[in-house]
């Protein structure tokens, strides 16, 4: 990183950190902490889904997994938050092994509809095991204790939390990790020849996501305060997935730019949130189609188009004097 | 028990039209798109919707409703399957087609209502038929007319060969004067008249409803991998043991676990014989 982006990134978290005191409602701070939980997940499901190309859409099933384990932990057997906070990321852990061990040995799309398989079970489940779930009805959560109870100071740990898992994906992303992660997005072959290996690679990010989901599900379902399976519907594992596409593959600012855009959008244009999913759809089309790179890219996009135009509009024409004196340099000797 | 059945067995070979389907898109593509289900939903409710909503009697109303899932798979095809092959990364198509069958999902939400609606009888009979009622045998029907129409379609035909053709070999069958692109689109909108076919005709069992796509989109899969990937009559048989052992599972069980219970299935089968039960070997990718 440069002196310029070290400075850039000082002063946005400088912003964030003295967000309540600066925000103009609770809703604000309701509404950042909401996006400070959903890129707790995501910067995990970025290493899957941006470095390592393994296209999960089912992560909102450990984010159920990460919020129902935390909520019964805390809420009903009165556990310590904070350890119920990392058993649930423990338990999102164990639950990404399980679903990751024999899945991640399925080619793309095989893979894709395991994940989405498995975010229907998990609802499922939820719906099945009343005794457990509270079913249909749904569980209450319990908070945090001082000085994390209020609005702001809950926001705060978020924000923490949210900082050291963007760090810790940021530390595997730049270094040979990474490396080997987009190695085996790009081609498999390859990674494997020069001796990444691959499914290991694979299951260890995979692992990992399922730990962040766990921790953003537990902060989740303590922002919200009360869980029911409908909350985890299939769009929200959407919606992740399509932050990070959007966002671009392959960074980390992409993503969480995405996020931070995607999650304010449908709250802050009143009229979107009805077709908010609809126009998610529309815009994972449109940068399919357009800007495969991410959104982060088009400016780069644009100037290569522009710049391949101009090369093509030279004009190729007979230059008969120089010809005449490379000829003339052929016959002097 | 045999009511049960019967209903797996019904449901079994609405999954079977849908890898059907899948099927045909894959031959000329490679391409398992994520919309396959949601031409089975567009069948159902424009079907709905044209003999409640407008009063079209039967025969145009199937017409009127595999032309729109016709359209919907050629539109498929223009948007979302084109451009993208095109380019090298091979997963872009998914992306694509899962964009597409967000947008039509939602879109026939907010027009149609989340709540499943009734489907009309479509042929006059007693509802006190039981067991040899309609919404039964008509997706039964449907799907072995399917099936044995594509085998005819594929070995009969100059058309269908040229479908086989690209099956085998898409750049040996462009250099030999195929015109790829076409015959692409065509098998698009050849699935989506079936898709739409199969939703219309097992409207009665499955109600107009706009998360049927989702579903069918993942068991139409699900079948498909356990029938093997690209043979029709693995379909067929993934279909209806997906449809029967679910039901099976539901009548002892209940029915809160059928996910779980189709993804088992599809689980055990891939681990045991990874290219399923009629499919080819899977070639190396070295």
């Amino acid at each position: 990183m440069s002196m310029r982006h070290w400075i850039i990134t000082v002063i946005v978290l400088a912003a964030m950190a003295t967000l309540p005191w600066w925000a103009g409602d609770q809703y604000q701070i309701h509404l950042a902490s909401l996006i400070g939980v959903y890129w707790i997940l995501i910067a995990g499901l970025n290493l899957v889904v941006g470095y390592t190309g393994q296209l999960s859409v089912g992560h909102v099933g450990l984010l159920a997994i990460g919020a129902y384990a935390f909520s019964i932990l805390a809420g009903r057997h009165e556990w310590n938050p904070y350890i119920a906070l990392l058993a649930s990321g423990g338990i999102g852990a164990f639950c990404g092994l399980l679903l990751g061990l024999p899945s991640l040995r399925l080619p793309g799309f095989y893979f894709a509809m395991a994940t989405l398989a498995f975010s229907m079970i998990v609802t499922e489940i939820s719906l099945a095991q009343g005794d457990l779930t509270g079913g249909g009805a749904g569980l209450p959560v319990p908070g945090f204790p001082a000085p994390f109870d209020s609005p702001g100071g809950f926001y705060s740990l978020i924000l923490v939390v949210a900082i050291v898992v963007t760090w810790l994906t940021w530390n595997v992303a730049r270094f040979t990790w990474g490396r080997a992660l987009v190695a085996v997005r790009d081609s498999v072959v390859t990674a494997q020849a020069v001796g990444v290996p691959v499914f290991r690679a694979k299951l260890m990010v995979f692992v990992f996501s399922g730990m962040t989901a766990g921790v953003a599900g537990a902060l989740f379902a303590s922002l919200q305060s009360y869980i029911t399976p409908d909350t985890f519907v299939f769009e929200l594992g959407l919606f992740f997935f399509v932050c990070i596409i959007i966002g671009g593959r392959g960074t980390i600012v992409g993503p969480l730019v995405g996020t931070a855009i995607l999650t304010a959008l449908p709250e802050v244009v009143a009229p979107l949130a009805r077709w908010s999913t609809f126009f998610y759809g529309l815009l994972l089309l449109v940068v399919v189609l357009l800007v495969p790179e991410g959104i982060g890219r088009v400016a780069e996009v644009v100037r290569n188009r522009l710049r391949a135009k101009r090369a093509e509009s030279i004009t190729i024409q007979p230059d008969p004097e120089r010809l005449a004196r490379a000829l003339r340099a052929r016959e002097a000797p | 028990m045999l009511a049960a059945l019967i209903a797996g067995i019904a449901a079994g070979a609405l999954y079977a039209c849908a890898a059907l389907a899948y099927n045909v898109m894959f031959s000329t593509s490679k391409v398992l798109s994520v919309t396959t289900g949601h031409l089975s939903m567009l069948g159902g409710v424009f079907g709905a919707w044209m003999m409640t909503g407008l009063g079209w009697p039967m025969p145009l109303a199937l017409l009127g409703a595999v032309l729109i899932g016709a359209a919907f798979g050629l539109a498929t095809e223009l948007i979302a399957i084109r451009r993208v092959l095109s380019r090298s990364d091979e997963h872009l198509w998914l992306l694509s087609t899962l964009a597409l069958a967000t947008m039509v999902q939602q879109a026939v939400a907010l027009w149609w209502g989340t709540e499943p609606k009734p489907f009309p009888r479509l042929i006059p009979q007693d509802f006190s038929a039981g067991l040899t009622d309609q919404k039964y045998w008509l997706p039964v029907g449907v799907a072995l007319f399917l099936a044995a129409g594509l085998e005819l379609f594929y070995r009969r035909t100059l058309y269908g060969k040229l479908f086989v053709a690209m099956s085998e070999d898409a750049f040996a069958a462009r250099a030999r004067g195929i015109p790829t692109d076409l015959i692409r689109a065509l098998s698009y909108a050849l699935a989506g008249a079936m898709g739409a076919l199969a939703g219309f005709a097992a409207g009665q069992l499955t109600f107009a409803y706009f998360a049927l796509g989702l579903t069918l989109t993942l068991n139409g899969f699900v079948a498909l991998a356990v029938g093997g990937l690209g043979s029709n009559l693995g379909a067929l048989v993934g279909g209806l043991a997906l449809g029967v052992l679910s039901a099976i599972a539901t009548y002892y069980l209940g029915g809160e676990y059928q996910q779980t219970i189709s993804v088992g299935l599809l689980m055990v089968v891939l681990l045991v014989k990874p290219a399923g039960l009629f499919g080819s070997q899977q070639v190396r990718p070295v």
